[in-house]
């Protein structure tokens, strides 16, 4: 598709001003069409998941020596003696790669043929507001681009009725900074992701006023047509009158379209309850996990889905708070994966799963009920179909599962890879901002080869 | 942490990231990579330059773009004419040779100097100075200007460029009727006089110094009287505060020494613009916290006063333009001695002490008689937990039930405590939260109401031993300090003199003095060109914030230098320039002109100024209006911020602060007085291309997306203020003439009158689609 019908063709970028910067079209052929993202808010802990380590067992309760690490993630934590925490969790090994994976997981483990896990991410900031703007953003300071949005850039959009790119995150608790964490920055605003809402209106403005009798939209509706035409008739080098004319059209066209495609009541029974809509427990985030497949199957790019904020932030009690997060997620996200894969799109389909970082392997020693403080030095993540290799893991961490030691990446080659997979250069997605062009990987991500397909 | 980076190593000056996009995405396919076609490939500007077997390739790509060299490239296709424009541009832009020539920078260094009139042959078209530099650029290229715009057009251009709400029927028919030739001038003077003129200007200044009232990351705190910043800007540019001084004031007031009038109030306020950044208020290390402070204000303070990316030296050497690393930390080391504070001041004659005062006492109050009510509650839920789990008072589960009620929210607390979802604790829960929400909510008032300052202060001599060292930071990393560098202005070598000045040590004087000095180079040039840009929606520089090598080179320098010296000549009032830009002929043509295809096609982004540009109204000035024109906008100035009503998605969810709308009176005022609170972006404001409020925003983006649409077509604003805009005109005799003149300044035509009919007898419908019109959004 070339620029010009990727401007009349999309429901969102319709305006001329930012087009001078735009590059829509993929790098290289693309192993992905389309990402859902996972975001797993407050950091799951690794040690309880997918990185087993027997070394806690034995050193359960014993009083860490931190003298020889230097600790900067939560330095008024690490101020005070600490303790080993064993997991709570028993690991067993799952699927023909025979991965290890958790009691606590025990849905996603049946998929784990399809995972691609790296046990060896780390990142810049232990702070929970920095870390979450480096997960989406890449960066730990507002202001700057979500990868959706950079995505949307770089490929425009593959939908004429529906945004490009879509957030859902989870309103008990949003993301810090809300909408920020999928906004577009410094790049023009239609690359932002759109929300959607659980409530009734999923696009916010997208129903029409209430009690407005249908013969009375339609008479306003011809009459904007026939002002704005007239209007236009006069000036006919303004392109933009004819955009924004263009741009009611498809608002127009998105009332229709939008709902029918989150309708979630026609769905069959047993795609409800794989996905867990029949349990309050798992329905929001299964709901979510459904609208997200149903999102990609109508042509949307990025769609990203984030837990309550904070939730996995197991500071008080790892097993109590795993345990509740697990449950609501665990189910969802493999009928999302099951899903995926038996309607033949996993395989151009992208999901990733992470947290915006790891944790510890140790609690305060005065602390009752043991739990897992922040740890920026290595968390396990996982990518999942669209161009990522089934059953296959990279990075080992020390035998307490305090920091990557072998194959380390970085947030930075978590988004590299991603846009990689999506037919994208990291180093040459940029856009000219405050006099530099800039990047979603900064200087530059490393590719997370070994687990590409 | 590193923020920038480095587009490939050895990338020449002139090329400012666009050129290669441009050409990748059309001649990627075969010009990149090892494989390049015929060994020209545009992978970085070196390669471009060195060219393929036919040389080097600056002048042969456009060539075979046209068709005027064969093949015509890209193979089997054309390129559209603005695109080859584009690319011919930015190939202008590229150094002839490996040395960049400094024509630029040698121009930029020297203070501006009035220049001469150049020659023109149309002698009849200016109006003054302005237009002679605009003519003599269009007949070289053998262009003429556009004509005049009409009168309704111009009088609606002044109304939204001045002040940002169109003019009232009355007013546009008294104009019209005025066939005096003072009558456009005499426009410009009361539109300058009109107080409404400070808000719409001084957002436009907020836009620019990162402006925002609360700390941004997880726990956003509100910063509650950084209000009075934001009505400092609206009245310096309604007193015409000399820009000289106004630059003072934000930089160092609390060290000025100049004899311009000004007031202590606005001397301590003004330094608010240092403090804008975001902050990371539980940052784990207050060290780096410290260093992000002194690095946006090194970065802010160049590319707001003096238009440069200072920023881009945080790391190493600027790789475009002169500014060394090392200055980079000579300009910071003028802040070394500051430190944020939020200081004790009494609010001024202007700020309305005594209601500030009353309103504060009056939320105290009321605080007071919450906090009682609560903690009644927290007594009956703390007997109700001991009764339920027979524990004793002191019991340390109570301690910890009681701890919960203080800092959590019922979602929090329906997490760690199931027992909230028994029937019989469910409601003295929820009232009890209600009422400790309605506490925070007078707390949060009153705090809005003290007489304090949010500025900045020295620590330094006498106050303390001595002003911290400022080192350079290798690759802007705390932990790698190497040399130690003393405060200095850029582009010179020699430490700057510091005076001392009141009890402060005076490094932020010397700076603020530099700057503001007539004879800076770069601060009436900015400035002026920001001027500009607001009235013709383009600068003269088109990166306003970056005059450097990787900006837009200006489309007329001697122009600019013009307005920049008339600047300093007339003590550097915004108004009195204003005024010189709005009465030349070049504002004052039509957005439409008789040649507008062939123009377009020589022309196409408009730099030589053959015709005014159209702008889309910011989102602040369209919610206005459209209050405007249903006849009720609040006009109420000044005063602490006003929170509007926002869905529920947008301002719920946070754990450490609530959203309290205003009463419903309040948020019928200008947007300007709306909160500017990071973490809760409003819905239009987003939409409609707001700036984001974590980083200068020198220019907005003018988007058209479909969720547009849907706000100005479903929205609440559009549908309740279409109700009130009907009432205006039920019982006219002809409400759809009323209409059109309250919306759009004019009669209806007969084509308009009959597309509008069938809503004659549906008012409001017609008044949301009069809100929706393009000619409501758009200002030719």
């Amino acid at each position: 598709m070339n620029r010009r019908q990727w401007i009349t063709q999309s429901a969102f970028g319709l305006g001329s001003a930012a087009l001078n910067q735009l590059l829509a079209g993929t790098h290289h052929p693309a192993k992905a069409d389309a990402c859902i993202f996972l975001g797993m808010l407050g950091g799951v802990s690794q040690i309880d998941t997918f990185d087993p380590k027997p070394k806690l067992v034995e050193l359960n309760g014993k009083i860490m020596d931190w003298s020889k690490e230097k600790k900067t993630d939560q330095p008024n934590l690490f101020a005070k003696p600490r303790k080993f925490v064993a997991s709570p969790f028993k690991f067993a090994k799952y699927g023909k790669c025979g991965r290890d994976v958790s009691e606590l997981l025990p849905h996603t483990a049946q998929c784990v043929d399809d995972l691609a896990i790296v046990r060896s991410v780390q990142s810049d900031n232990g702070n929970h507001p920095a870390a979450v703007f480096q997960m989406n953003t890449g960066f730990i300071i507002p202001g700057n681009p979500s990868m959706g949005a950079w995505v949307t850039y770089g490929l425009g959009t593959a939908n004429k009725n529906l945004p490009a790119f879509v957030a859902m995150p989870d309103f008990r608790s949003i993301p810090f900074s809300g909408a920020q964490q999928w906004g577009s920055g410094y790049l023009p605003a239609e690359f932002q992701g759109t929300v959607l809402r659980a409530a009734s209106e999923p696009i916010r403005d997208l129903d029409n006023p209430k009690g407005l009798p249908a013969q009375t939209i339609d008479a306003e509706r011809e009459a904007l047509r026939q002002l704005n035409a007239a209007y236009r008739e006069a000036r006919p080098d303004n392109a933009d009158l004819q955009a924004r004319i263009d741009s009611y059209e498809l608002a127009y066209r998105m009332q229709m379209e939008v709902p029918r495609v989150l309708s979630i009541d026609a769905e069959p029974e047993s795609v409800k309850e794989a996905y867990g809509l029949n349990d309050p427990i798992t329905a929001s985030f299964g709901r979510r996990c459904l609208m997200a497949r149903k999102l990609v199957e109508a042509g949307v790019r990025f769609v990203e889905i984030f837990t309550p904020s904070q939730s996995w932030d197991a500071h008080g009690d790892i097993k109590k708070n795993h345990e509740k997060n697990a449950r609501e997620t665990d189910k969802p996200i493999a009928a999302l994966l099951k899903d995926l894969k038996q309607r033949g799109m996993l395989s151009r389909t992208l999901v990733v799963y992470m947290g915006e970082f790891g944790r510890t392997p140790d609690t305060p020693a005065d602390q009752e009920t043991p739990g897992r403080d922040h740890n920026t030095r290595c968390q396990s993540m996982w990518f999942a179909g669209g161009g990522a290799r089934g059953g296959s893991i990279i990075g080992t961490t020390d035998e307490i599962g305090h920091k990557a030691v072998e194959d380390i990446y970085h947030m930075h080659d978590v988004h590299a890879t991603i846009l990689h997979l999506m037919g994208l250069n990291d180093m040459r997605l940029t856009y000219y901002f405050a006099g530099r062009n800039r990047r979603l990987t900064d200087l530059g991500g490393r590719l997370i080869k070994p687990i590409l397909s | 942490m590193r923020l920038c980076l480095i587009l490939s190593a050895g990338l020449l000056a002139a090329a400012d990231g666009k050129l290669l996009p441009l050409l990748t995405q059309h001649c990627g396919a075969c010009h990149t990579g090892s494989q390049a076609q015929g060994g020209l490939s545009f992978n970085s500007v070196e390669s471009l330059q060195k060219g393929g077997k036919h040389g080097p390739a600056r002048d042969l790509i456009v060539a075979h773009m046209t068709g005027e060299k064969t093949p015509q490239m890209p193979l089997g296709a054309k390129l559209p004419a603005e695109t080859i424009a584009e690319i011919k541009a930015e190939i202008a832009k590229l150094p002839v040779n490996a040395n960049p020539t400094d024509a630029h920078w040698t121009w930029l260094r020297q203070s501006p100097a009035k220049p001469q009139n150049p020659t023109i042959k149309n002698q009849s078209w200016p109006r003054n100075p302005i237009d002679s530099h605009i003519l003599a650029k269009l007949e070289s290229q053998n262009l003429t200007p556009a004509p005049e715009a009409p009168k309704r057009t111009l009088l609606r251009r002044l109304y939204f460029d001045l002040i940002g709400l169109p003019p009232t029927p009355e007013q546009t028919r008294e104009f019209l009727n005025d066939p005096s030739p003072a009558a456009y001038e005499k426009q410009i003077d009361k539109l300058l006089a009109d107080t409404r003129y400070g808000e719409r200007w001084g957002r436009h200044w907020l836009d620019l110094v990162r402006y925002a009232e609360s700390d941004g990351f997880a726990i956003d705190g509100e910063r509650p009287t950084a209000w009075r910043y934001r009505d400092y800007v609206i009245r310096a540019f309604n007193s015409d505060k000399p820009y000289d001084l106004f630059v003072q004031e934000q930089i160092a007031g609390d060290e000025y020494r100049g004899k311009k009038p000004t007031s202590q109030a606005d001397k301590i306020i003004a330094q608010g613009f240092l403090r804008f950044a975001p902050w990371e208020a539980d940052a784990n290390s207050k060290k780096q916290l410290r260093q992000d402070f002194l690095n946006d204000i090194t970065g802010t303070v160049g590319s707001v006063f003096l238009g440069l990316t200072t920023g881009c030296a945080q790391c190493h050497d600027h790789k475009y333009d002169p500014i060394k690393h090392k200055d980079y930390y000579r300009l910071q080391a003028f802040f070394a001695g500051t430190a944020i504070a939020d200081a004790p001041l009494p609010f001024d004659a202007v700020e309305n002490p005594k209601e500030m005062k009353r309103q504060q006492r009056l939320h105290e109050d009321a605080a007071e008689a919450a906090q009682q009510e609560l903690d009644a509650q927290r007594e009956a839920l703390k007997n109700q937990y001991l009764s339920l789990f027979k524990l004793k008072p002191d019991d340390p589960k109570v301690k910890q039930f009681l701890g919960k009620l203080n800092t959590k929210n019922l979602f929090f607390l329906d997490q760690d405590l199931p027992l909230v979802k028994e029937p019989e604790w469910r409601q003295p829960l929820k009232a009890y939260f209600d009422t400790r929400d309605k506490m925070q909510r007078e707390q949060e008032l009153a705090r809005r109401y003290q007489a304090l300052a949010y500025t900045v202060k020295d620590v330094a001599p006498p106050a303390a031993p001595e002003v911290p060292d400022t080192y350079i930071l290798s690759g802007g990393d705390l932990a790698a300090k190497t040399e130690k560098v003393e405060p200095g202005f850029p582009f010179e070598n020699k430490p700057a003199e510091i005076p001392f000045a009141g009890g402060s040590n005076g490094r932020r004087l010397a700076l603020a003095e530099w700057i503001a000095a007539d004879k800076n180079p770069f601060t009436a040039r900015v400035i002026a060109n920001r001027l500009w840009q607001r009235h013709f929606g383009e600068g003269i520089v088109r990166t306003p914030s970056d005059f450097g090598r990787n900006g837009e080179q200006p489309t007329h320098p001697e122009l600019l230098d013009l307005l920049a010296t008339h600047l300093v000549e007339n003590k550097w009032s915004l108004k009195s320039l204003h005024k010189f830009i709005l009465t030349s002929a070049a504002y004052r043509q039509s957005s439409v002109h008789p040649e507008q295809q062939k123009y377009a096609a020589i022309d196409p982004t408009n730099r030589l100024l053959w015709r005014m540009n159209w702008q889309r109204l910011d989102a602040e000035v369209l919610r206005d209006s459209i209050l405007f024109t249903s006849g009720r906008l609040n006009p109420q100035p000044a005063g602490p911020p006003v929170l509007f009503n926002v869905p529920d998605d947008v301002a719920q969810g946070f754990e450490f602060f609530k959203w309290y709308p205003s009463p419903e009176d309040e948020q019928r005022r200008r947007s300007v007085y709306q909160i500017q609170r990071r973490s809760v972006i409003l819905p239009m404001a987003e939409t409609f291309d707001a700036p984001n409020l974590s980083s200068s925003c020198a220019r907005r983006q003018s988007t058209i997306v479909a969720p547009q649409a849907l706000t100005l077509l479903n929205g609440a604003l559009t549908r309740t203020e279409a109700e009130h805009f009907a009432k205006r005109i039920e019982g006219n005799p002809d409400p759809i003439t009323e209409a059109f003149w309250l919306a759009l300044s004019r009669p209806p035509t007969e084509t308009e009158r009959r597309a509008a009919e069938p809503l004659k007898s549906n008012l409001p419908s017609l008044a949301a689609v009069l809100f929706n019109l393009n000619e409501f959004l758009y200002v030719e």
